[in-house]
């Protein structure tokens, strides 16, 4: 970690110098993160010391002050370029991001100017003080007409026109420094077509729709119900779901016994709309999760879904809890086919990287022998994530990274992190492989067929 | 303060109300409100009154109408009377020329914007930048119908002999609206703690709300969004500007 920090603190420093000229220029709202972000220099200088997730946890709740789109291209990027040292890097990875909050006429104005009418008109009553900070607007209570309670999502003006202009700005910067290496254009390409499809409120209506019902057979899963007569391409109003957010739920001191469930649902949940649905929801921030006692989680904020291709759904089918050498051809022919796909070819240093990652993470924490599928995962050892992440970066400089890879890194580095979190147990293999086979099974999410209780 | 108990010389020919009257007017959120005049109005208004108010209102009415299908510069006089059904001298009593309907129609603009403000429960106790956008919001919200009468106001405005820019009326109305500014600005700081700048404000607001109609006037997002955002970020600056005393 140490030594990867020194040149780092050079990069961030030339980072800053562009930011701020940039953010002199054209004022993007990923000037004012960058700078803020690297600037304060000695302030942060003082916390990074103490590198421990604390301090680190303390610092990001700063960062989660600052906002706009910038805030998720900057999390995304921290992520990827390695510039960061890891406890920060873990906690960075699940800010949620967020607009310029809006005073209560702004958002009047907005709403007018979106659904045609003022808040109180539309509503029964509408709580002018936002509970939530959503992806680039914020979430307001309200009461509709016939005495539904829901939520409203009121995006912040104009904010398009910012993620477009930040991308700009940030291709242009990338493309004269060695920052372009580390993020090659197609994921910066993949990151704004994600980052805009999220300004798209639309969208997320059919989200809304399509995950409902495809996440039915999981019976512990609630997701809002959109009110399309309440709702535009600015404002998106929903219904509302129970449960508290992970502080939250973690201060009422939930057991062992059913952290271990939750943590076991999460990760079926996640390999459940991966290879069953080959959609998933990319946005990690633990915010939207809502966990309810005896274990029923909420999943709010469907602006961020990935749809994978069918043939890239079967080649990890394939390559996960792949039980031979993953060091021998059949497994390489498998990655090769992989990047076939996506017009690259593998080289042998992309190679290396993918076997490394695979054996070194994967092979450990799935681990593929049959008589080790019970084997529960104890995600409380910090350990986990961070061999996550230094070998995440490894595939970076190996060139080895996939626009694919971007939303899917984002999202699994979410999971561990809230598994980490809720110091959860969880059988990973047994879980994964109860989503590869055919026909789908029940869930077999704190099943009682483990062998520890 | 003093600019607006002070009679104001706008209204040469409009003899109906005392001055200082902004609130008392029950607010017309929309200029069709020309026939919702009952014939029993409040005790103290006289029917004559009452009655020349109806008839600019119905002028106006009229002449926005026109303004908005044909053009301010292609309206004559004597198509706004025939709309109106009234005769063309009616028309010359109320309204010596369009600028003067155009004018008008800019004081029942300023009535409504800070009527909107003052009623307004929840922004009484809003931070100054909140209300600078409310009083402006409101504003853009009675100017949207007639958004392409004030792009052509707009233009005639800068002509030397324009009522509209440089007439003692047009003053007096920019007086007081900048009055009420100022007085947002000083009820947002405790007193005595005026910050330097503030005796600037409102010369300064005056130059950024013409700039800021001039980028509604040409924004083209959807919902005018930008002109939201613009708003909001360049008032939260301008705030700052001022409490810092320059310096942002």
């Amino acid at each position: 970690v140490n030594d990867r920090k020194k040149p780092a603190t050079g990069a961030a420093k030339r980072g800053a110098r562009m930011a701020a000229m940039a953010a002199g220029v054209t004022g993007t709202y990923l000037g004012y993160f960058a700078q803020s972000l690297f600037l304060g220099e000695r302030a942060r200088k003082r916390k990074l010391d103490e590198t421990n997730t604390r301090a680190a946890r303390r610092i990001t709740k700063e960062l989660g002050g600052l906002r706009g789109p910038a805030m998720k291209l900057g999390q995304a990027l921290s992520l990827q370029a390695g510039v960061l040292p890891d406890e920060m890097l873990m906690e960075l990875a699940s800010l949620q991001a967020g607009a310029p909050p809006m005073h209560p006429s702004l958002v009047k104005a907005q709403v007018k100017s979106s659904l045609g009418r003022l808040p109180d008109e539309l509503f029964r009553s509408f709580d002018n003080v936002p509970f939530a900070a959503a992806s680039l607007g914020q979430v307001h209570h309200a009461v509709t007409r016939s005495g539904q309670p829901v939520v409203v999502k009121v995006q912040y003006p104009g904010i398009r026109e910012a993620i477009a202009g930040d991308f700009k700005w940030f291709r242009t910067f990338n493309r004269g420094t060695q920052l372009s290496r580390m993020v090659p254009p197609p994921i910066v390409d993949e990151l704004e077509a994600q980052i805009s499809a999220e300004a798209d409120y639309y969208r997320e209506t059919e989200h809304l729709s399509f995950f409902a019902r495809a996440l039915r057979p999981l019976g512990y899963v609630c997701v809002p119900e959109p009110l399309p007569h309440l709702s535009s391409d600015r404002v998106l109003t929903m219904s509302r779901v129970e449960g508290n957010h992970i502080e939250r739920y973690l201060q009422s001191k939930p057991s062992q016994r059913e952290r271990d469930l939750v943590g076991e649902r999460l990760l079926e949940l996640f390999y459940f709309q991966i290879l069953r649905l080959g959609t998933f929801h990319s946005d990690p921030h633990w915010g939207n999760y809502l966990f309810k006692p005896e274990g029923g989680i909420g999943m709010v904020d469907f602006g961020s879904v990935k749809r994978l291709e069918p043939r890239f759904v079967s080649n990890l089918r394939a390559v996960f809890l792949y039980p031979g050498d993953r060091d021998a051809g059949e497994f390489t022919e498998l990655m090769a086919e992989r990047y076939g796909m996506f017009g690259r070819k593998m080289t042998r240093r992309t190679r290396s990287a993918l076997v490394r990652f695979s054996k070194e993470f994967y092979g450990k924490v799935y681990p593929p022998e049959e008589e080790r599928e019970q084997q529960a995962i104890d995600f409380a050892d910090p350990a986990i994530m961070k061999s996550y992440l230094s070998l995440s970066s490894d595939l970076l400089v190996a060139r080895a990274a996939l626009p694919e890879y971007a939303m899917l890194a984002r999202s699994e580095t979410g999971l561990y992190l809230t598994l980490h979190r809720l110091k959860a147990r969880v059988r990973t293999s047994w879980l994964v492989r109860g989503q590869m086979t055919e026909p789908a099974g029940p869930s077999r999410a704190g099943e009682n067929a483990r062998g520890r209780d | 303060m003093p600019a607006r108990s002070k009679p104001s010389p706008v209204r040469r020919k409009i003899p109906r109300k005392p001055p200082g009257a902004t609130t008392r007017r029950p607010p017309r959120t929309t200029t069709r409100a020309r026939r919702t005049t009952a014939p029993t109005g409040p005790r103290g208004i006289g029917v004559r009154a009452r009655h020349k108010d109806a008839l600019r209102a119905r002028i106006l009415h009229a002449a926005l109408a026109l303004f908005q299908t044909r053009g301010f510069d292609d309206t004559t006089t004597r198509q706004i009377a025939r709309r109106a059904r009234i005769a063309e001298g009616t028309v010359f009593n109320y309204f010596p020329t369009k600028d003067d309907i155009a004018l008008y129609f800019l004081e029942r603009e300023v009535d409504h914007a800070i009527a909107t403000v003052r009623q307004d429960p929840a922004l009484a106790k809003a931070p100054l930048e909140e209300k600078l956008f409310a009083l402006i919001q409101a504003q853009i919200e009675f100017l949207t119908p007639h958004e392409r009468f004030i792009g052509a106001a707009f233009v005639s405005a800068l002509r030397p002999a324009s009522k509209i820019g440089f007439s003692l009326q047009a003053a007096a109305l920019r007086d007081r609206y900048l009055a009420f500014v100022d007085e947002l600005i000083t009820e947002s700081f405790p007193r005595g703690r005026r910050p330097a700048l503030s005796w600037f404000a409102p010369h300064a607001f005056w130059i950024y709300y013409l700039g800021v109609l001039l980028y509604w006037l040409h924004d083209s997002s959807p919902g005018k969004q930008n002109t939201l955002a613009f708003l909001d970020r360049s008032l939260k600056l301008g705030v700052k500007v001022l409490k810092r005393g320059g310096v942002a």
